[in-house]
């Protein structure tokens, strides 16, 4: 095993934020070429004319997964080191829905409005300038709503391990649904489609 | 000098596969995923300590994050300053770049300015409370197997597809 | 519990001197010296060509900006005395070996001088500009004729001025950070990048935009160059430079120097530059006000890292 490298100690902190900011820029190039930075192409996804955020987001998971299974597989990456988000069912559900609303109102999510912003979207800064401001209201209340957002905490627990079934088995079943997903996807497009390809250039 | 066109986007499988390695490459080298809102909530949390540093410290969520020095220096303050300067150098080399607001037909672009503030203050308020954002739960959660992150995924899509119908006026 | 072994009274309050002594006003100052040495070698360089016309920011803009900068800088600097009063001692005597009363000679030579550079060059700029008195003009005039040798001389100063700013905290054997030769060449293109840069924001004509793009280009891939060597000079010598160079290698200036000097102030700037030299890319100013904060930004760091660095 020799990754995840900085957890086994081949560098500190501080020049992790070197890495950091290397994979920030590699991370905003791929969400502005998908045209992430543009609200419509994101909302189209709710209104079936265009699905290029289910087939990014579902092709991501399914590249990583499988890399992460196979690296894990050849000894060379211990999964059992790598940071799993934990569960906290009343938490997730909340934030889910609230989620899902706030992306339909303000046409993003929080990395691509930055993208947004940085090319000059103005809906983009107002979202940026909406999340800072939510962000500080969560902070304010965190006290009074702490006990029932951390409610029904499970922790590190992954798909596998509460179904009890080999990861082999369960990222074939994603792989199988992402596809499936992908066919729905095309049909629904090729029926209700109005793709949004590129932006028009600025006068 | 003639004008540059923008490009068009990348075609989503590719830009799925090109997204999926990087976040596996993050896997392999810091052992974590790609985040967005965990580095907004350290620049409010910095901003907060600047205009008022007794009410930062007194509050149990804000003082998570001024230990250990200034909340700047974390991975993923340096990550979002990477995804800013990431997505203007695609806009400029794609041709991408100028003011603009993007929206449907029926709304003007002052009605979008205020539903896309509202709608990122709900997004910041359900980042918090979900932990994490579309990259943090979807990407990082989804990729890792965490059960609690594709639960989030499911109720974020089925939620979002349940309230377009009532915001279909700022879209199309 | 976190329990201390004293071995040494040096653990005592400031039994060790008190090091940090330099705050916000000498990177400042190294900032805008370096960004006059810049505006006054260029707009020098291209009055001698002869293109004043073509490049009216170069030269002309450049020229009237150079003195008010350095009046700011040298203003910076004196707020750093601790005796203000004795601002005199410096002019008193001429030090051949010691670069702080270089430096004072410089300047002081160099503010009257830039300023008539100003001055033979602010009617083309304000064509309403009306003399309060006569003897402005007759200056203006005696100057016209000597301009050559006024732009020769200021020419060779703006280079002492450049590197003088690094040859200042060079100077100093006790800051193992510090104390490489390589500290003045890097201020200078530094300096002169930073001159590039506040040109570009001021220029309005397009070739001189990419003729400016083009000299930044290679000011900063040299600059690139000297970092790289700077650090690999501090790792090649002894243990006390290692250590030093490790403040930036993996210590507590590691992000702050790569990510934001290197990777914001240098190397994005060169990848916009390179794209809007060869087309790829429309004129964008991100490239010129990120070069200024990169450069502001070394100076402050190398300011407080070298403070911290000692034997």
């Amino acid at each position: 095993m020799i990754a995840p490298l900085y957890k086994l100690g081949y560098f500190g902190f501080d020049t992790s934020l070197i890495f950091a900011f290397i994979i920030g820029l590699l991370f905003g190039y791929i969400l502005e070429s998908s045209g992430f930075g543009n609200s419509r192409k994101l909302a189209y996804q709710f209104y079936l004319k265009d699905m290029a955020v289910l087939k990014v987001m579902f092709t991501a998971i399914v590249v990583a997964m499988v890399g992460l299974l196979y690296l894990n597989w050849a000894e060379i990456l211990d999964i059992s080191l790598v940071y799993v988000p934990p569960t906290i069912l009343n938490g997730q559900i909340l934030g889910g829905v609230l989620m899902g609303l706030g992306f339909v109102i303000g046409g993003f999510c929080p990395g691509t409005s930055l993208v947004a912003s940085a090319i000059g979207k103005l809906d983009g800064m107002f979202y940026v300038g909406g999340a800072l401001f939510g962000m500080w209201i969560f902070g304010e209340i965190y006290p009074f709503v702490q006990n029932f957002i951390n409610g029904h905490p499970m922790g590190r627990v992954t798909l596998p391990e509460w179904l009890g079934w080999r990861p082999g088995v369960v990222a074939f079943l994603v792989i199988l649904m992402a596809w499936g997903l992908f066919k729905v996807a095309e049909l629904i497009e090729k029926k209700f489609g109005e793709i949004i390809e590129g932006e028009t250039p600025m006068e | 000098m003639k004008k540059p066109q923008s490009k068009p986007y990348w075609n989503p499988y590719f830009a799925g596969l090109m997204l999926g390695l990087l976040l596996l490459m993050t896997f392999f080298i810091m052992g974590r995923g790609l985040g967005a809102s965990g580095g907004e909530m350290r620049l409010v949390t910095y901003i907060l300590s600047l205009v008022s540093p007794e009410h930062a410290q007194a509050n149990p969520y804000f003082a998570k994050y001024l230990k250990g020095g200034s909340p700047l220096k974390a991975w993923l303050v340096f990550e979002i300053l990477g995804v800013l300067f990431g997505g203007f150098l695609s806009g400029y080399i794609h041709g991408r770049l100028g003011f603009k607001t993007d929206h449907g037909p029926r709304i003007s672009n002052k009605g979008r300015w205020l539903l896309a503030f509202l709608g990122g203050m709900t997004m910041g308020i359900g980042a918090r409370i979900a932990r994490g954002c579309t990259s943090g739960q979807g990407l990082t959660g989804g990729a890792t197997l965490s059960l609690g992150s594709w639960i989030f995924l499911w109720v974020m899509f089925i939620a979002a597809y349940a309230f377009a119908y009532f915001l279909r006026k700022q879209w199309i | 519990m976190h329990e201390v072994t004293i071995v040494s009274g040096r653990h005592n309050h400031l039994i060790d001197p008190y090091l940090t002594i330099w705050h916000w006003q000498i990177p400042t100052y190294l900032f805008l010296g370096g960004l006059v040495a810049g505006l006054l070698f260029f707009s020098a360089l291209y009055y001698l060509r002869g293109k004043e016309e073509e490049y009216p920011a170069i030269v002309r803009l450049g020229a009237i900006w150079a003195p008010i900068l350095l009046a700011i800088g040298m203003f910076a600097l004196f707020l750093d005395l601790d005796y203000k009063l004795h601002l005199f001692r410096f002019y008193m005597t001429l030090r051949l070996k010691s670069p702080m009363s270089w430096g004072a000679w410089t300047l002081i030579t160099i503010l009257p001088l830039s300023i008539l550079w100003a001055m033979l060059h602010i009617t083309s700029v304000f064509p309403k500009w009306r003399w309060p008195h006569p003897v402005f003009q007759s200056v203006v005039s005696y100057t016209q004729k000597k301009s050559k040798l006024l732009a020769w001389i200021l020419m060779v100063l703006s280079m002492i001025l450049g590197m003088y700013t690094g040859i200042l905290l060079s100077a100093f054997n006790a800051r193992p950070f510090w104390n490489s030769a390589i500290l003045g060449p890097l201020f200078l293109v530094s300096g002169l990048s930073t001159g590039l840069a506040f040109l570009m924001l001021l220029s309005k004509n397009h070739e001189e935009h990419l003729l400016l793009n083009k000299i930044d280009l290679m000011t900063i891939s040299l600059e690139l160059f000297f970092i790289i060597h700077l650090f690999m000079g501090l790792l090649a010598s002894s243990e006390v430079k290692i250590q030093a160079a490790k403040l930036f290698l993996g210590g507590p200036y590691t992000a702050s120097f790569w990510v934001l000097v290197v990777g914001l102030g240098i190397i994005i700037p060169a990848i916009l530059e390179t794209l809007e030299i060869s087309n790829l890319g429309k004129r964008t100013r991100v490239a010129a006000v990120l070069i200024l904060f990169g450069g502001i930004l070394m100076r402050f760091i190398f300011v407080q890292a070298g403070q911290l660095s000692s034997f």
